[in-house]
């Protein structure tokens, strides 16, 4: 059917439907015959005399508005396309890196370096000790002179295997916890300081890291870091961070 | 600017195959580019160059509804012939405007705008505010009642 609206001259034919249609159309008898009917009577409205009134009223000047390019015909330009995507590049690189600032947090070159030494620790590596995580402060108090490495509340109800003290490749000393629940691990290490002023760099609330399948959320509190780590992901942590504890 | 001048040749040619009548076409003309002067000079001019047809569609159409009307009879249908561009040669222009602008709407507007020879599909679709198979249907229905007349006025022993 619709070869019957088919354009007189080809140039007008800019529809995709329509030229299939007409390629099908061209090689029949009844299309020619038709092409030849719509030639003749245009031509015929060709002929239609314009009176000189007509031609005299004509304008000079334009009455129709210029044409404004709409967003589509903008976007299939390659310069104005390839902009696009550069900005865009851009844009998402610039929030990966905005993304990723705000996840940083002092300590966190140590807090991935001990997920390293989790993913490499055994249990027999650690001295056997099975009380509440909590109860380990004193531990380290009274045995290591280690203040403030206290287990926070939402972790000290947890048993624990075993426990360690060790210096790390700064020579900070790093207490390491093994607990019972999903093979978790702690580490109790000093907080990044301050080189000029030597005051610990503080932050606030649980920051999480992951790193080849492991996972830690982190904690300051008076110039220590807590870390508990686990094989996993920060899903696997995020119950026990979820709801703080008195 | 030249482009623009063909399209108003066109626009009066228009006019003329929907009324049949010099003298009420160059009218329509004239209040259609009114309009566009006036709407120009209040800062909103015309989008486009369909906005002349469209606008001079509907005041042909009411100008035609203050004139004879045609019956409204079903008009034999012929198979288009071979020998109809020699019949059509025949004829004068003011002929096949009487032809066209005594046909119904919306088929009175498809048949002069298509015989413009000034619109892609999807611009005579636009004004004619018709549906692909409408459109179709109508200028299908046009020719083969064309032919119907060109025989019954060149019987085919006088072609």
């Amino acid at each position: 059917m619709l070869v019957h609206c088919a354009p007189i001259r080809e140039e007008r034919v800019d529809d995709r439907a329509l030229r299939m249609a007409l390629h099908r159309a061209r090689k029949t008898e009844a299309f020619a015959i038709q092409q030849d009917f719509d030639k003749a009577a245009t031509a015929l409205v060709q002929a239609i005399p314009i009176p000189q009134e007509i031609t005299d009223w004509i304008p000079t000047d334009t009455f129709i508005a210029p044409t404004r390019r709409d967003w589509k015909k903008y976007a299939q330009n390659p310069a104005f396309l390839a902009t696009g995507i550069a900005v865009l590049v851009i844009a998402v690189v610039a929030i990966f890196q905005l993304v990723e600032r705000m996840n940083r947090f002092p300590g966190e070159p140590t807090a991935r370096r001990l997920l390293t030494t989790a993913s490499s620790t055994h249990a027999i590596m650690l001295d056997p000790v099975k009380t509440d995580a909590g109860a380990l402060g004193d531990f380290f108090f009274m045995k290591h002179r280690l203040v403030h490495y206290d287990v926070p509340p939402e972790f000290a109800e947890l048993k624990t295997l075993g426990c360690r003290v060790f210096d790390d490749e700064e020579g900070q000393r790093v207490g390491q916890v093994w607990v019972v629940e999903k093979k978790m691990q702690f580490f109790l290490f000093p907080a990044e300081r301050d080189p000029k002023t030597g005051k610990a760099r503080e932050f606030s609330g649980w920051r999480s890291i992951e790193q080849e399948r492991w996972a830690g959320v982190v904690k300051e509190q008076s110039g220590v870091c807590f870390m508990a780590a686990v094989h996993g992901s920060a899903k696997d942590l995020a119950p026990y961070i979820s709801k703080p504890k008195g | 600017m030249a482009e623009e001048k063909q399209d108003l040749l066109q626009l009066y040619r228009f006019c003329f195959l929907m009324l049949a009548d010099a003298a009420k076409a160059e009218e329509v003309f004239h209040a259609t580019l009114r309009q566009a002067a006036q709407q120009a000079a209040n800062g909103e001019p015309p989008r486009d160059r369909l906005w002349f047809f469209r606008n001079a569609r509907w005041r042909c159409l009411e100008a035609g509804e203050r004139s004879l009307q045609a019956e409204d009879v079903k008009l034999a249908q012929d198979e288009l012939a071979a020998w109809a561009p020699s019949q059509i040669k025949k004829l004068e222009p003011q002929q096949l405007a009487v032809w066209i602008s005594g046909a119904p709407d919306p088929q009175r507007t498809a048949l002069a705008l298509f015989y413009l020879d000034e619109f892609n599909y999807r611009d005579l679709l636009s004004v004619t505010e018709l549906k692909p198979l409408e459109l179709s249907k109508l200028l299908c229905d046009g020719r083969r009642q064309f032919q119907a007349w060109l025989d019954a006025t060149f019987p085919s022993t006088q072609t």
